[in-house]
């Protein structure tokens, strides 16, 4: 089974999420990412969920993405949900997944900017 | 109004279909390839006289008003004239004919003077016919078999003047569906979509999906979203002000609705709709000030001793 990387910069978490997100994969790494959060030792950077890659978000995936931004926000992590396709944001917003208290950016620069990172 | 149908260009099986509801079957064309001789000797009188009446009407002297041009359209009026007599009709022939109805379509000749001109056209040949030695039965024959044929010819250039129209209603179409989702940038990162009219659920589909490629195209942090155009905001609309805002921000960008005038105001509230959630602005200019502290910059005057 297939994992996704989860990449440090600069105490920043970024998680490119790969297209083809089985149920499976999605849950798993979610788990990841909690357990990442905890392992860290420096607390103060976020977290950004790259989704770009993504073509196809069904009602599960895009749940356990949101709760899994959630979760992290609630263990001190600001999180960006990043690069949403436009067919899935008119998708999801038609099924009524409005993903309310997910921050959001464009892509993966943007998200950087909420986070404050300089350029 | 014309048939809501997309025109098709006839195949094997269409053109056997209308050969059949015709009554052109292969004893109708063998009389009219025997009649090609008749078609040879009296083509270059039925023409002349043709295009005398053509040019005797205001309504087709107009088209016709170079000496030149009508020597032309007489050469490829005889070739048209003799096709009839080969005695065969295949796609080709077809094709050929709707070509030529489609010509006329193009030329804006109305299919009134179209048609009037192919029944002239009958009679001139019905007058040499009468001049035929022959039995009256074979020339009641033989009249029918050249009404058939210019019937069915008729019928594909009436079919090309539809194909033609069809085509045209399909650029307007896809003019209004343009001009019904514009999608300005008014500023690096800043887009403008001023609604106008009345919004649908179609329309409202169309515009969300449109605006949100553009906010990915354009890389757009803002979506000013100026609704003083529409005419009723009603719950309807409310609800679809909502979605786009949500999934705009779900692509990461801001929405800023403007143009809201007091009775806009007194309906939304009124009515319940609750828009709290979103940045709104009384004026487009407003929203634009708003947009622009979004991204960190302003517009200001310049310091006059600096200039």
């Amino acid at each position: 089974m297939s994992s996704i990387p989860i990449l440090r910069i600069r105490g920043h978490l970024l998680v490119p999420v790969q297209p083809d997100l089985s149920d499976e994969v999605v849950n798993r790494l979610q788990n990841d990412v909690l357990e990442a959060i905890a392992g860290e030792r420096d607390r103060s950077g976020g977290l950004l969920l790259d989704i770009s890659g993504l073509q196809i978000v069904d009602t599960y995936v895009a749940r356990v993405l949101a709760d899994t931004a959630s979760m992290a926000a609630l263990m001190g992590r600001r999180t960006v949900l990043c690069g949403m396709r436009p067919e899935i944001a008119a998708t999801l917003v038609q099924m009524g997944y409005l993903l309310e208290g997910v921050c959001t950016a464009l892509d993966v620069d943007d998200g950087l900017d909420l986070l404050g990172l300089p350029r | 109004m014309l048939p809501d149908t997309t025109p098709v260009t006839p195949d094997a099986h269409t053109l056997a279909l209308r050969l059949r509801f015709f009554r052109i079957d292969p004893g109708v064309l063998a009389r009219l390839a025997a009649l090609r001789p008749f078609a040879e000797r009296t083509m270059s009188d039925i023409i002349d006289r043709f295009y005398e009446h053509l040019l005797s009407q205001p309504e087709t002297r107009d088209y016709l008003d170079d000496p030149a041009l009508v020597e032309r359209l007489k050469r490829k009026q005889a070739a048209y004239f003799l096709g009839m007599f080969r005695g065969e009709i295949d796609l080709a022939y077809v094709q050929g004919r709707m070509k030529v109805g489609a010509v006329h379509a193009k030329l804006a000749v109305a299919t009134q003077w179209y048609v009037g001109a192919c029944t002239h056209y009958l009679q001139l040949i019905h007058e040499h016919l009468h001049r035929e030695r022959a039995s009256d039965e074979e020339r009641r024959a033989s009249f029918e078999a050249i009404e058939r044929i210019m019937h069915f010819d008729v019928s594909l250039a009436i079919d090309a003047y539809i194909a033609r129209h069809h085509e045209s209603r399909l650029r307007h179409q896809e003019a209004i569906r343009e001009l019904s989702t514009p999608v300005i940038r008014v500023h690096d990162r800043v887009l403008l979509l001023p609604l106008v009219g009345t919004i649908d659920s179609a329309r409202a589909q169309r515009v969300m999906e449109s605006v949100l490629v553009r906010i990915g195209e354009e890389h757009a942090r803002v979506l000013l979203l100026d609704i003083a155009g529409v005419t009723v905001v009603d719950t309807q609309v409310a609800d679809y002000l909502l979605k786009t805002t949500s999934a705009v921000r779900l692509l990461g960008a801001k929405t800023i609705l403007t143009g809201i005038s007091p009775q806009v105001a007194r309906t939304v509230v009124e009515l319940g709709v609750d828009l709290t959630s979103l940045y709104t602005r009384n004026t487009l200019s407003d929203g634009l000030d708003l947009a622009l502290s979004l991204l960190d910059k302003q517009i200001r005057t310049i310091d006059q001793e600096r200039v």
